[in-house]
């Protein structure tokens, strides 16, 4: 127990670094932006408390913030999805639920469950972020195109993680 | 009486979340004022830190363009003083006139480029005279206003974003208008207010109008790519800016010590 919460909260740290050092300075003509940070959302274990995912996620989201002179944008986003996450572990649960001791991870179920997992949480963060940024439904189409693109290596760059660093 | 709290037991999260999200929009609708809190202060100075090191390594990759520019500065401050020279400084009234602004270097420590509200942190502060509201420039042309200060960094707010506004106006014809950023590409800003009676062509040179006692008068801004006409009496017009923000790495910020003089007499005028 104590074990686990140790470990969530060094990768906490470890992805606010990773985030404003490394991927923030990944922006491919200014429609591609990866914000990696919110596998730390994705990965908490499935029994996690709901207060705890929900303050979890505004500390994620103000870490950001602080550091890209954007208060309460990503703080918004990330509390959102900190919200829903257990609906969609709930919709998308496998037919018997999920098994004491498992994590929510390819290794424990697959490929598919964790890529639609990712991709629905990560396409409701941008969305939030992104028009929460523009702050206006005038550029519609060329913001959704910028959410759209950006989920996609969002999610790429998460599901790649699972392969290389967060194996088990 | 049990019902509310087994309401409150099974629904606190939604009164949670209800509340965290109300705490986020409130930071999000302070921050496009002005942010004056502490903890942003705070993590300016640790921020800056950090990206100031980070910095210090991305810098060797510039060397030979920095090295470039700095020539180049060189040549002109060189034409630049003997021009004074030969103007008699003492009795120049034009000379006086610019002996009223200081100018201090500062080295970008952390920018963005591609956000709706971009902005560049640089490593001087309070302690080296940065004030909010001092203008900032780059070799090549106007950089943007700073923000807000702590004690060693200060954060500065380009042209490259969508708050940023400027007083500004045509070196031909003299109209001014106002420079403003469409979040669409760092390179390039809208020019309006420039009425369609006066005559404009392409390539056209924009300087700083000196209204604002921000910027210096005659600052370059960035010249016309393309404009055209629209409803109403004014031109929309694309700018491209002399500034490459992407290839940033000193600036200098300017204090206008007739700026609070300035700032009296049109407050005692609007009375």
């Amino acid at each position: 127990m104590i074990r686990i919460a140790t470990r969530n909260i060094v990768r906490f740290f470890i992805l606010v670094l990773f985030q404003v050092l490394v991927m923030d300075n990944i922006q491919l003509g200014g429609y591609l932006n990866p914000y990696f940070y919110i596998l730390f959302i994705l990965l908490l274990p499935f029994e996690t408390p709901r207060w705890v995912l929900l303050v979890g996620g505004f500390m994620l989201g103000l870490s950001i913030d602080l550091f890209t002179n954007t208060l309460g944008m990503h703080t918004a986003a990330t509390v959102l999805i900190a919200f829903i996450r257990p609906w969609i572990l709930k919709t998308f649960a496998p037919r018997d639920g999920y098994e004491p001791e498992t994590f929510p991870r390819i290794y424990y179920y697959g490929f598919n469950w964790f890529a639609i997992y990712t991709l629905i949480l990560t396409f409701i963060h941008h969305m939030a972020l992104f028009y929460i940024e523009v702050f206006n439904f005038q550029d519609f189409l060329s913001t959704f195109l910028r959410v759209v693109l950006s989920t996609v290596l969002t999610s790429a760059t998460i599901i790649l993680s699972q392969y290389f660093i967060f194996r088990k | 009486m049990r019902e509310i709290l087994w309401l409150l037991k099974n629904y606190y999260h939604v009164l949670l979340f209800i509340l965290l999200e109300v705490l986020a929009l409130s930071l999000l609708s302070r921050h496009n004022a002005y942010q004056h809190s502490k903890l942003v202060n705070l993590n300016r100075e640790i921020a800056g830190t950090l990206y100031k090191n980070i910095e210090g390594a991305r810098e060797y990759l510039y060397l030979r363009k920095n090295n470039e520019i700095l020539v180049k500065e060189n040549t002109r401050l060189r034409n630049r003083i003997s021009e004074i020279e030969n103007q008699h400084p003492a009795t120049s009234p034009t000379f006086q006139k610019k002996g009223s602004y200081l100018y201090t270097t500062a080295r970008v420590v952390h920018s963005t480029h591609f956000k709706q509200y971009n902005y560049i942190t640089i490593d001087k502060g309070r302690k080296h005279g940065i004030r909010r509201d001092m203008a900032v420039i780059g070799e090549e042309g106007i950089v943007g206003i700073v923000l807000e200060s702590s004690a060693n960094f200060s954060t500065v707010l380009p042209v490259i974003n969508r708050d940023f506004r400027l007083s500004v106006r045509l070196k031909n014809n003299n109209y001014v208008g106002i420079i403003l950023w469409d979040g669409q590409s760092p390179e390039f800003a809208i020019l309006n207010e420039i009425p369609q009676h006066a005559e404009i062509s392409g390539g056209d040179t924009i300087i700083t109008s000196g209204y604002s006692a921000i910027f210096p008068e005659g600052r370059f801004v960035g010249t016309i790519e393309e404009f055209e006409m629209q409803e109403g009496n004014f031109y929309r017009i694309k700018v491209e800016l002399g500034t490459n923000f992407f290839s940033l790495f000193y600036v200098n910020v300017i204090s206008n010590f007739n700026q609070q003089e300035q700032h009296e007499i049109e407050s005692r005028l609007e009375q």
